[in-house]
C-alpha cells in the first residue's frame, strides 16, 4: 500500500489519497494520470490491467487500487 | 422530421400522450414502435441499415455471452473461449464500422486515389442514413462492455431494438451507455406534470438557442465562410465568432430538444454539453463538448489502444530513451493524438477533419508532456495557478484556441481554412467594426444586438450552472406570476426574435 501511495503521489501530487474516495467522481485522476498509474502498476506488482479494469469503482480511492492489484495478483 | 418542426411536435405529443394512456407494461413496446416510425419517416430503405446494425450487435451479444458461459476450464479450453470472443467481437465491429466507413468515406478515399495515382474512378455519393454515427457507436459500445464483462447481454432482440433505436437520441445523440439506458428504457413510468414540465422547458430553451441564436449566426458565418476570398481581418474574425455561437447554439440547442423529449418519456439521457466556453484548456474543452462522443472515445479506443501489447512496447522503449517521467507520459500522448485523428475522421471525410482532429490532439499531449516545465514556470514566476485571474486568463487562452480550430471544421477546405488563417491575420483592420462592414453580411444593426442579448443571457444562464443552480428547480420555486413569466418570455421570443426563414436547413449534427 505504501508503495501504491508512493506512486500516486509521483503521478498526481496534490491529492489525499489516505482518504480521498472521490478521485474519479471529483476528477482529480483523469485519463492521463489513470493510464500513468496503470502502467507504473504493472510493472511494479507484475500485473496485467485490461480496458475492463478501468473503471471507477477502481480507482476512486487508493484503497479500491489496492484491492484491484491484490485481485489481479491473485488471478 | 427535423427537431424544428410542427411535425415533430405533434409526434411527441401523440407519443408521449399515448404512453401514460396504454397500460403501463406496453410503454417499451409503445416507444419501439414509435422509434420505428420516426425513423422510417426518413425513408423506408434507411431501415435496413439500422436493422443490420441492432441483429447483428444482438447476436454477437449473446453469443459472447454464450462463449462465456460454456465449459472449460483447463488452460487450453479458456485460450479457446477467448480466440472464439475475439472474432465475433472482431467480426461484429468489422461489419458495423465497415458500413458506416463505406458509405461515410468510401467516395474520399476514391477522389484522393483519383488524385495520387491519376485514375478515374468513380463513386455514387449515397445520403447516410439517418442517425448512423450515433446509432453505431452507441451499439459498438455495448458490444464491446458484454466482450469485457461489464454488463449482461440483452436477451430480447425487442428491447435491444429499443436500446439501439430510442428516437429521441437518434438523430444527434447523446450517445447512450447500455448500462444507464436498460433499467430507465423498460421499467413503467408514470404520469407526472412536474417532469412533463421540466421536459417541455427544455425543449423550449433547444429552440431559443436554435431559432434566436444559431440560425441568425449561421447567416455571417454561412456568408464569410462559402466567399472566404472576399473577406479579411476583423470580418472573418467577426465570422468565426459567429460560428463558436452557431455551433454551440445548435448542437447543444438540438441536445436540449433530445433530452427534453426524453424527459416527457421519463428517460433521463447523458448531457453533451456542460458550459463548453468556460473551459480553461482543450482537455478541459473536451469534457464539457460533445461529451458522450469524448467519453466513448475514451473507454473504446483510448484506453484500448494505451494499454495494448504495441504501446506498452513503445512505453517500454521511452523510459528506457527519455527517462522514466517523459517516457511514461509519450505512449499516452501518442494514443491520445491517435484518438483524435478518430475524431477528427468522425467528423466528416476531408482532410480539413483530419487537421482538425489532429490540431486537438497534439494540443492535449503538448500540454501533457510539458506539465512539469508549466509547473516549474509558476515556482518561478510566483503566479498562483489556482488563481481566480489566472483561471480567466486560461479560459480566454482556451476559448482562442477553440476558434482557431473552427477554421478548419467550418472552412470549404483545408486549404481555404489556411487562406482564411492567412487573411485574418494580413487583413486586419479595426474600422471594419464599425465602417458598415459587418452589415454587408445578411445581418442588420437589430440582428446584431439580438444575437449579443441572446449570447448574453447563455452566458449568465451557464455562469448559474456552473455554480451548481439547476435553472428549471429554481424557476418553479417563484410564484406562478413571475415563473410563468419567464418561461411565457422564452415561449413568444421564439416568434418575435427566433431568425426564421422559409428555406431553413436542419440541425448541423444531425448530417453524421
Amino acid at each position: 500500500m505504501e508503495k501504491l501511495i508512493e506512486i500516486l503521489e509521483d503521478i498526481q501530487p496534490d491529492a489525499d489519497y489516505e482518504n480521498c474516495t472521490t478521485l474519479i467522481d471529483d476528477g482529480i485522476l483523469e485519463s492521463f494520470a489513470i493510464l500513468s498509474i496503470v502502467g507504473e502498476l504493472e510493472d511494479e506488482f507484475d500485473i496485467s490491467i485490461t480496458p475492463a479494469e478501468i473503471i471507477p469503482e477502481n480507482f476512486n480511492s487508493a484503497a479500491a487500487l489496492w484491492a484491484m492489484v491484490q485481485r489481479l495478483q491473485n488471478e | 422530421m427535423s427537431l424544428v418542426s410542427a411535425e415533430f411536435l405533434i409526434f411527441i405529443l401523440i407519443s408521449a400522450g399515448g404512453y401514460y394512456l396504454i397500460p403501463k407494461r406496453g410503454q417499451w413496446i409503445w416507444l419501439l414502435a414509435f422509434s420505428y416510425l420516426y425513423y422510417l419517416s426518413s425513408g423506408v430503405g434507411v431501415v435496413f441499415f439500422l436493422l443490420s446494425g441492432t441483429l447483428t450487435t444482438y447476436v454477437a451479444g449473446c453469443s459472447l455471452e454464450m462463449l462465456e458461459r460454456s465449459v472449460g476450464d483447463t488452460e487450453i479450453e479458456k485460450g479457446t473461449k477467448k480466440r472464439k470472443k475475439k472474432r465475433v467481437l472482431i467480426l461484429t465491429l468489422v461489419f458495423n464500422f465497415g458500413i458506416l466507413g463505406i458509405l461515410k468515406y468510401a467516395g474520399f478515399f476514391v477522389e484522393n486515389i483519383n488524385l495520387v495515382f491519376h485514375t478515374g474512378f468513380s463513386f455514387q455519393t449515397v445520403l447516410l442514413p439517418l442517425g448512423i454515427s450515433f446509432y453505431t457507436f452507441q451499439s459498438m459500445g455495448y458490444l464491446l462492455d458484454v466482450y469485457w464483462g461489464k454488463c449482461k447481454a440483452e436477451k430480447n432482440v425487442f428491447r435491444f431494438a429499443l436500446f439501439v433505436s430510442f428516437f429521441p437520441q437518434l438523430l444527434q445523440g447523446p450517445i447512450g451507455r447500455y448500462d444507464r439506458l436498460v433499467e430507465q428504457l423498460y421499467r413503467t413510468h408514470s404520469f407526472s406534470m412536474e417532469r412533463i414540465g421540466f421536459g417541455a422547458q427544455r425543449i423550449l430553451w433547444g429552440y431559443f438557442k436554435k431559432l434566436v441564436l444559431a440560425d441568425r449566426a449561421g447567416v455571417v458565418v454561412n456568408q464569410v465562410f462559402q466567399n472566404y476570398t472576399d473577406y479579411m481581418g476583423i470580418t472573418v474574425m467577426v465570422a468565426v465568432l459567429c460560428y463558436s455561437i452557431q455551433l454551440y447554439a445548435d448542437f447543444s440547442g438540438g441536445i436540449d430538444v433530445v433530452l427534453g423529449t426524453a424527459e416527457l418519456f421519463g428517460i433521463t439521457l447523458d448531457e453533451n454539453f456542460k458550459r463548453p466556453f468556460l473551459a480553461v484548456s482543450i482537455t478541459d474543452f473536451w469534457h464539457r463538448w460533445h461529451i458522450t462522443l469524448g467519453t466513448w472515445m475514451k473507454d473504446y479506443v483510448f484506453y484500448p489502444l494505451s494499454l495494448s501489447k504495441g504501446m506498452s512496447r513503445f512505453g517500454k522503449w521511452s523510459k528506457k530513451r527519455f527517462g522514466k517521467k517523459t517516457g511514461r507520459v509519450l505512449p499516452i500522448c501518442a494514443a491520445n493524438i491517435v484518438v483524435f485523428l478518430v475524431v477528427g475522421i468522425w467528423h466528416g471525410a476531408a482532410w480539413k477533419y483530419i487537421v482538425y482532429g489532429l490540431y486537438n490532439g497534439v494540443l492535449i499531449a503538448l500540454a501533457s508532456l510539458f506539465a512539469p516545465v508549466f509547473r516549474k514556470g509558476f515556482e518561478w514566476t510566483h503566479i498562483d495557478p489556482k488563481s481566480f485571474g489566472w483561471k480567466i486568463v486560461r479560459i480566454i487562452r482556451t476559448f482562442f484556441l477553440v476558434n482557431i480550430s473552427w477554421y478548419f471544421d467550418m472552412a470549404l477546405s483545408l486549404s481555404a481554412a489556411v487562406t482564411m488563417i492567412k487573411n485574418t491575420v494580413l487583413g486586419f483592420r479595426i474600422s471594419a467594426l464599425y465602417d458598415g462592414t459587418l452589415l454587408q453580411l445578411g445581418l442588420d444593426r437589430l440582428d446584431y444586438i439580438q444575437l449579443l442579448i441572446g449570447v448574453a443571457v447563455l452566458f449568465a444562464v451557464g455562469i448559474l450552472q456552473e455554480k451548481g443552480i439547476r435553472i428549471r428547480e429554481r424557476i418553479s420555486s417563484y410564484p406562478l406570476l413571475i415563473r410563468w413569466g419567464i418561461w411565457m418570455i422564452l415561449l413568444f421570443s421564439l416568434p418575435f426574435f427566433g431568425y426564421i426563414t422559409a428555406g431553413k436547413g436542419g440541425f448541423i449534427y444531425a448530417q453524421f
